[in-house]
């Protein structure tokens, strides 16, 4: 299911019904649609707008909002010149990235497997569910197992390590660190990219496949030009999810990074939880959501280009 | 895919493939578990291995238990209604809304791919970033912020998207004719959607209730910024709470263990509840079907597409 595709679908009505339903059915349809769009004007709209505003307005300290509505682009050139920021972003940048490509490396063989190789259809369902259930629970939650008990100086994983014999001494680097929050964010995420892997997998035509074997393709060239290219939409899907869902991470950076990983979302709960800097807060805000902005658009570009070749 | 099957020879990429699922399983099962076999510990337990026995329940019952010097239990109880409330709130609110967009979608109207890509913004925000701009546009406009006003809000616009999502799938299975023939056979427009089109796609309703719920349940991002103060805080917030400041002790890990079993618990019951009621409602269908037209020896599969079967 590709975004732009899954309205049209809902409503292919034919045109002579579409003509016959005059202004009732457009009242009702307005209907349906206020209080949804309501909610999400208030919720949505306005606090979004709002961050861009304020992200052009004066830091004053002493006035009860810490600013005032004079414009300015003084949060922005500050941004600019604020080449902790700039690593910051970069180094949130890199972990998504990292965390797109590794949750599709792993979990493309867990979504082909449930949907190509468990015939029943009971067991695929009881499988997914089972890979499914931690998604339910709190990240947070999942952040703190991951932290204290596995990684970290005295974790389990290191205690295994020194055990084997694989390591000297404890690494340091499972503790709080961006290699851990990394491997976390594949931990926490993969589901994400498995469960739309799984759909679009579970639809590829079976036909296709004997067909491709019959003209004596192997295993390989089916897979490679049956199955990837039908795979593709839930592969772009998935990455958006996880792009979008690990770059914007606040909660659980905080957690498995301790105090010494920043992402995008700790640099602006700095600015404005320890300084107040609303406005320069939502500057570096702004700029994310260009930069999520970005991001996505290059990943539809690459399903697009697939399909082209 | 090797040959075909039952060629008699072995697919041996099923076999690799299902025990990578399985190492799969231990990567995202290993750290809860860990969690729940350290919440077990005596008195002496810490946070990390090695484990110290003997095997209890002390660290649960600090949970519940307020006369236990250290116990957080009051504070975790009052975090934990809180968080039901909100929850069910935000699950009601999601589901209604979910649905009345969805209905909204099911005819083409003016700017209605714009509205789709507002939905799906509401998917790509990052929570904090939402609840940063809700605190500013409330403070603004003179408001208080509060778990009730606006942490609600934020947190029903994370779950509009998937409510509308699963609704968007529900609609495309669904097969319109019912309608017509209800409106042929002279029920007006509120008749034909309560009786023929609520009852056919409530399961949908009730999916988009559980993604509200769950989210909300487990939110921290969007709800830290927005409430008013430390008597309204919900579970998730208590527990980083509990983690960031004070020394972390196993009954966190009793904590995080506890929400865990519940949700899955929640989640397990309801597909249950689902199943089982798919199934009784098929059996139901077919009865109807032979009361109205005698014994039913073939059935014709085409025509049941678009209602929900039982999988065979």
């Amino acid at each position: 299911m590709s975004s732009s595709s899954v309205p049209e679908q809902s409503h292919g009505q034919p045109a002579e019904v579409e003509k016959k339903s005059g202004f009732l059915d457009k009242l009702v349809t307005l209907g349906w649609a206020t209080p949804g769009f309501a909610w999400l004007a208030l919720y949505l709209i306005a606090p979004l707008v709002f961050i861009v505003l304020v992200s052009f307005w004066t830091y004053e300290q002493g006035v009860r909002s810490g600013f005032t509505t004079d414009w300015t682009l003084q949060n922005y050139t500050d941004l600019f010149n604020d080449s902790t920021y700039w690593n910051n972003m970069l180094s949130s940048f890199m972990t998504s990235v990292i965390a797109v490509v590794a949750c599709l490396v792993f979990g493309f063989p867990v979504a082909y497997f449930l949907a190509m190789k468990v015939q029943s259809l009971k067991y695929q369902i009881a499988l997914f569910i089972l890979a499914l259930a931690p998604f339910w629970t709190s990240f947070l939650t999942r952040s703190i197992a991951w932290t204290y008990p596995l990684m970290g100086r005295e974790g389990a994983l290191n205690q295994v390590l020194t055990k084997l014999g694989i390591v000297d001494e404890p690494v340091q680097a499972l503790g709080f660190s961006t290699l851990s929050v990394r491997l976390a964010m594949v931990q926490l995420y993969i589901l994400f990219m498995i469960t739309p892997l799984f759909f679009v997998l579970a639809q590829v035509d079976r036909s296709a496949l004997e067909a491709a074997r019959d003209l004596g393709a192997n295993g390989w060239k089916t897979f490679r030009e049956v199955v990837i290219p039908q795979a593709m939409p839930g592969v772009v899907i998935g990455s958006i999810f996880i792009f979008v869902l690990t770059m914007g991470e606040y909660g659980t950076v905080r957690v498995i990074g301790g105090n010494t990983v920043s992402s995008v979302g700790t640099i602006v709960q700095s600015k404005v939880e320890i300084g107040i800097q609303y406005p320069q807060g939502a500057a570096s805000a702004v700029l994310l959501v260009a930069a999520l902005i970005v991001g996505v658009f290059a990943i539809t570009r690459f399903s697009n280009l697939r399909e082209e070749i | 895919m090797q040959g075909p099957a039952g060629s008699g020879r072995r697919d041996w990429s099923k076999i690799v493939l299902a025990v990578y699922f399985c190492l799969f399983l231990v990567f995202i099962y290993a750290p809860l578990i860990l969690m729940g076999v350290l919440s077990l510990q005596g008195e002496f337990g810490s946070i990390t291995f090695p484990f110290k026995g003997p095997l209890s329940l002390d660290w649960w019952r600090t949970l519940f238990d307020e006369s236990i010097p250290g116990s957080n239990a009051r504070a975790i109880r009052e975090a934990a209604v809180q968080s039901v409330w909100i929850s069910i709130a935000a699950g009601a609110i999601t589901a209604l809304l979910a649905f009345s967009l969805s209905m909204a979608f099911r005819r083409r109207f003016r700017l209605d791919g714009v509205a789709f890509y507002l939905i799906m913004l509401a998917l790509m925000t990052p929570g904090y970033l939402l609840a940063l701009g809700t605190q500013l546009f409330w403070s603004y406009i003179d408001q208080e912020t509060s778990l009730w006003k606006t942490a609600l809000g934020t947190n029903v616009i994370w779950g509009i998207p998937f409510g509308f999502l699963v609704m968007l799938a529900v609609w495309n299975r669904y097969d319109e004719s019912v309608e017509e023939a209800a409106r042929d056979l002279g029920a007006n427009r509120a008749r034909t959607f309560r009786e023929v089109t609520l009852p056919l796609v409530w399961t949908g309703i009730f999916g988009s209730f559980l993604f509200g719920f769950t989210l909300t349940w487990n939110d921290y991002d969007r709800t830290l910024l927005l409430i008013s103060g430390i008597e309204t805080q919900t579970l998730p917030l208590q527990i980083a709470g509990l983690t960031f400041t004070a020394a972390i002790r196993p009954d966190l890990y009793a904590l995080g263990t506890a929400t865990t079993l519940l949700s899955i618990v929640v989640i397990l019951g309801i597909l249950v509840l689902v199943t089982l009621r798919l199934r009784f409602r098929d059996a139901g269908k077919v009865e109807r079907v032979e009361e109205e037209f005698g014994e039913v020896e073939s059935f014709d599969i085409d025509s049941l597409e678009g209602t929900e079967t039982r999988p065979a």
